[in-house]
């Protein structure tokens, strides 16, 4: 183990400019062994820059980066992975179709005497490296079988094992259902244990508290706080991310009157081979729905929008939504915004314009199927205006936005046809603070519009700070509902977590 | 690669493929001069014409997320059906070519159900479709050539209008439509939004299926058409005409620029491509280059023009 005095991460003086524009300007900090510190600040801020520079992917204008007192004299991975830095990236890229084992021991195989490759041996190692971490996966399956999770803790595994003594994990929740997360941070602090100094970067407030002994805030390439996390307050780090106080997040929820006829009405649904679901939503109303992931709250959602088999009823204002057609369910008026909008939302290749235009091509669409180009540019130039989208321009691809400008896109293509459902499932997933607002502020504008929104969220302030009731859900079941006083009471969080996981009367350490 | 040749290459972005084809012209009418006259450049389109309608169905496919291998089996079996349709009937011409362009199409469209309803892969499909298809000319040839084809038919491709011939009239007309198709219509868009993302399309409300067997049945009428032309140019139905063009469709499809993952490409690219390539062709026949070295160069080229491509397009990704 090393000396506790010798910091294991000592950053001094760091700055990094692209193309004339500072992304980090004179940051500094150490990190100690067996310590965790999240790395917290908006997109954009700089976190990713400060990663590729302690991993050795780019190399800084000034400054210096010292790994157990050694200081990294070539910005190279190699150089660094020797130093004992190890990256988790937020992308994972395993080799899906090989087991576990290979790819913990990929590039570093162990092979017999006759040089071929001991699978027997591997086999073992890799049984006891994922036991230590208590960790309960078969390393011969293929990895194609692991959820996400899993993957990002092989991953951890594999890193870790291979002698890192840093190690960086880049929104390491970013894709994990909330329950995993549980594991994360068990591995995360067996790992304090051994002495690796952890760094972590997140969006999520929860999880600074939950496992962070430091944190250290980026603003505009700065940075701004630099404190033992016990010593802050949720709204001390809030504030030093953006800049001001975030009081402003959730804006007013209108009032909605109870005597309203529903516009949705979904009656006796089953979605595949789950029970069936009662719901209703006003015009004006934003219900939302908790529980944990895989409760099916997303497969409710798609099975009222029509991309997941169904039976039963859908109604809106009176008119039954067939079953199983999104196109008909669109026509109708509903629309959706889908949890990973890179797969289902978005068509990255297609320009700002063509994203937009498409739900509702039948609009733009003159004689001959003439495609009219100026009429698709006024409406959807307006709806990105709505949405406050920052591009270089309608014709700019989605694929170069950044995820915030990109799930307003997502939602711009909904605010160029008249809509009176919007079912949103995850709709500020990795979407940094100050973009999360503005989202905010358009679906809070549409229900007052009269939209009725229907909104999945496995964040809870965000369900409770957005939502007039919230419906709670637990394998496929509705198993209790939050009325328009309860969601703001104290309790609402801890009730919400109680039927979400059936724990009536057991205390809750959330 | 060198400093330069990234700055070179940055700088040529999308006009690399252009320039290497003028490039390729004047070296071509340095070393020939029959190569730039009136009457070889006559030969060149009307060379490139029927290839041309394989490679405009290739690419609204390719555009479509898929691959067609079918083609050249097509022209093959339409060729032989249009001839038995008209074989020694002059009457039947019209028939002929209906028969010629039906087959296509029909067989597109079984294709296009396979791949969008029945979710098969594209290239297990439509190498199926290649494999029948070449079977079913055979057996309609009995596998000999259909001559005796009255000089009607034959006109299609010999004949011509205001001095320029037919099939580079119908080259001319098809290019122009299908462009306007991809990028002045509501159809386009939405093909370019399935083959980038068809789970995102068929929630922003497209009918995917119907965009998938569209794009094959377009595919499999145009190599009909083609199947037409050229029966009519080799004053014959022969079961092997048409070999191995659904590789020079994909050629001129990828050398112009589209990505075989769907959603990117451009028919402009993909004419580009057929006469970089039919250019190539044509100098060297001129150069008495066998067709053996000219092979391997055109190997060569679709390998580097992908190159080129891919790098100078790759500061904009």
């Amino acid at each position: 183990m090393a000396d506790a005095r010798v910091p294991a991460l000592s950053c001094s003086g760091l700055a990094k400019s692209f193309g004339g524009v500072r992304v980090l300007e004179d940051v500094s900090f150490d990190f100690e062994p067996g310590t965790v510190n999240i790395l917290a600040g908006e997109n954009g801020a700089g976190k990713s820059t400060l990663l590729k520079i302690i991993s050795g992917q780019e190399r800084p204008e000034a400054g210096s980066v010292s790994i157990f007192g050694n200081t990294v004299t070539h910005f190279d991975p190699r150089h660094t992975r020797g130093l004992g830095v190890g990256i988790v990236p937020q992308e994972l890229a395993p080799v899906l179709d090989r087991p576990v084992y290979e790819n913990l021991f990929l590039g570093r195989e162990i092979r017999g005497r006759s040089h071929l490759l001991n699978h027997g041996e591997m086999v073992r190692r890799a049984h006891e490296m994922l036991e230590v971490f208590e960790l309960d996966i078969d390393p011969r399956v293929p990895m194609r079988y692991l959820s996400v999770a899993s993957m990002q803790l092989v991953e951890i595994v594999k890193t870790t094992t291979s002698g890192a003594r840093v190690l960086l994990l880049d929104e390491p929740t970013s894709a994990i259902p909330e329950r995993e997360v549980e594991v994360l941070f068990g591995v995360i602090s067996k790992l304090k244990a051994q002495g690796v100094a952890v760094v972590y970067t997140t969006h999520r407030m929860a999880e600074i508290e939950g496992i962070g002994d430091r944190v250290v805030v980026l603003r505009d390439g700065r940075l701004v706080l630099d404190r033992a996390v016990r010593e802050l307050t949720e709204a001390d780090i809030v504030r030093a991310m953006i800049g001001r106080s975030l009081g402003l997040l959730f804006p007013a929820k209108a009032l909605v009157d109870s005597d309203t006829q529903p516009v949705l009405e979904v009656r006796d649904l089953r979605v595949e081979t789950r029970p069936a679901v009662d719901l209703t939503v006003r015009p004006g109303e934003i219900v939302g729905l908790g529980g944990l992931v895989g409760a099916g709250r997303s497969e409710l959602l798609e099975g009222i929008f029509g991309v997941r088999p169904s039976v039963g009823q859908v109604e809106l204002g009176g008119r039954r939504v067939p079953r199983g057609d999104p196109s008909a369910a669109i026509a109708l008026g509903v629309c959706f915004v889908p949890e990973d909008r890179k797969r289902a939302g978005l068509i990255l290749s297609l320009p700002v314009l063509d994203n937009g235009a498409i739900p509702n091509l039948r609009r733009f669409t003159g004689p001959f199927g003439w495609f009219r180009r100026r009429l698709a540019e006024k409406v959807v130039g307006e709806a990105a205006e709505m949405t406050q989208l920052k591009s270089r321009g309608l014709s700019q691809l989605v694929e170069t936005l950044s995820g915030g400008n990109q799930q307003k896109v997502v939602l711009a293509k909904w605010l160029t046809r008249d809509v009176s459902v919007l079912l949103l499932d995850e709709p500020t997933r990795g979407v940094d603070i100050g973009a999360r607002s503005e989202i905010y502020r358009v679906i809070a504008g549409l229900a007052r519009r009269g939209v009725a929104v229907l909104l999945v969220s496995s964040d809870l302030e965000e369900l409770l700070g957005l939502s007039h009731r919230v419906l709670v859900m637990r394998r496929g079941e509705v198993m209790g509902e939050l009325g328009p006083d309860e969601v703001s009471s104290p309790e609402a969080q801890e009730r919400v977590l109680r039927f979400a996981t059936g724990m009536v009367d057991t205390a809750l350490a959330w | 690669m060198g400093m330069y040749g990234r700055v070179l290459l940055s700088a040529l972005g999308r006009r690399a493929m252009i320039v290497i084809l003028l490039a390729i012209i004047v070296a071509f009418a340095l070393l020939s001069d029959r190569f730039a006259t009136l009457s070889n450049a006559q030969t060149i389109l009307q060379g490139a014409s029927a290839l041309s309608l394989l490679a405009i169905g290739q690419t609204l496919v390719v555009l479509s997320g898929g691959i067609d291998l079918s083609v050249g089996s097509l022209v093959a079996l339409s060729g032989v059906i249009a001839s038995l349709v008209v074989q020694g009937n002059p009457d039947m011409l019209l028939p002929a070519v209906l028969a010629g362009v039906g087959v296509g199409l029909f067989a597109g469209l079984v294709s296009g159900l396979l791949v969008a309803v029945a979710g098969v892969p594209p290239f297990i499909v439509t190498l199926g479709m290649l494999t029948s298809a070449s079977g079913l000319a055979y057996v309609f040839s009995n596998g000999s050539p259909i001559s005796g084809l009255p000089e009607n038919f034959l006109a299609i491709s010999s004949g011509s209008v205001f001095g320029v011939q037919i099939p580079i009239i119908i080259m001319v007309i098809a290019f122009a439509a299908f462009l306007i198709l991809l990028t002045r219509t509501a159809y386009g868009m939405r093909l370019y939004a399935v083959g980038g993302n068809p789970t995102a399309s068929r929630i922003a409300g497209v009918r995917v299926p119907v965009i998938y067997v569209s794009a094959y049945a377009a595919s499999g009428a145009l190599a009909g058409l083609a199947g037409v032309i050229l029966a009519s140019r080799v004053t014959a139905g022969i079961p092997t005409t048409g070999a191995g063009y659904e590789l020079d469709s994909i050629a001129a499809v990828v050398v112009g620029g589209a990505s075989l993952l769907g959603g990117r490409g451009t028919l402009r690219g993909t004419a580009l491509g057929l006469f970089l390539i039919q250019t190539l062709n044509n100098g060297f026949d001129i150069l008495n280059v066998t067709s053996y070295v000219q092979k391997i160069v055109k190997g060569a080229l679709i390998v580097v023009a992908v190159f080129v491509d891919v790098h100078a397009n790759r500061r904009r990704s």
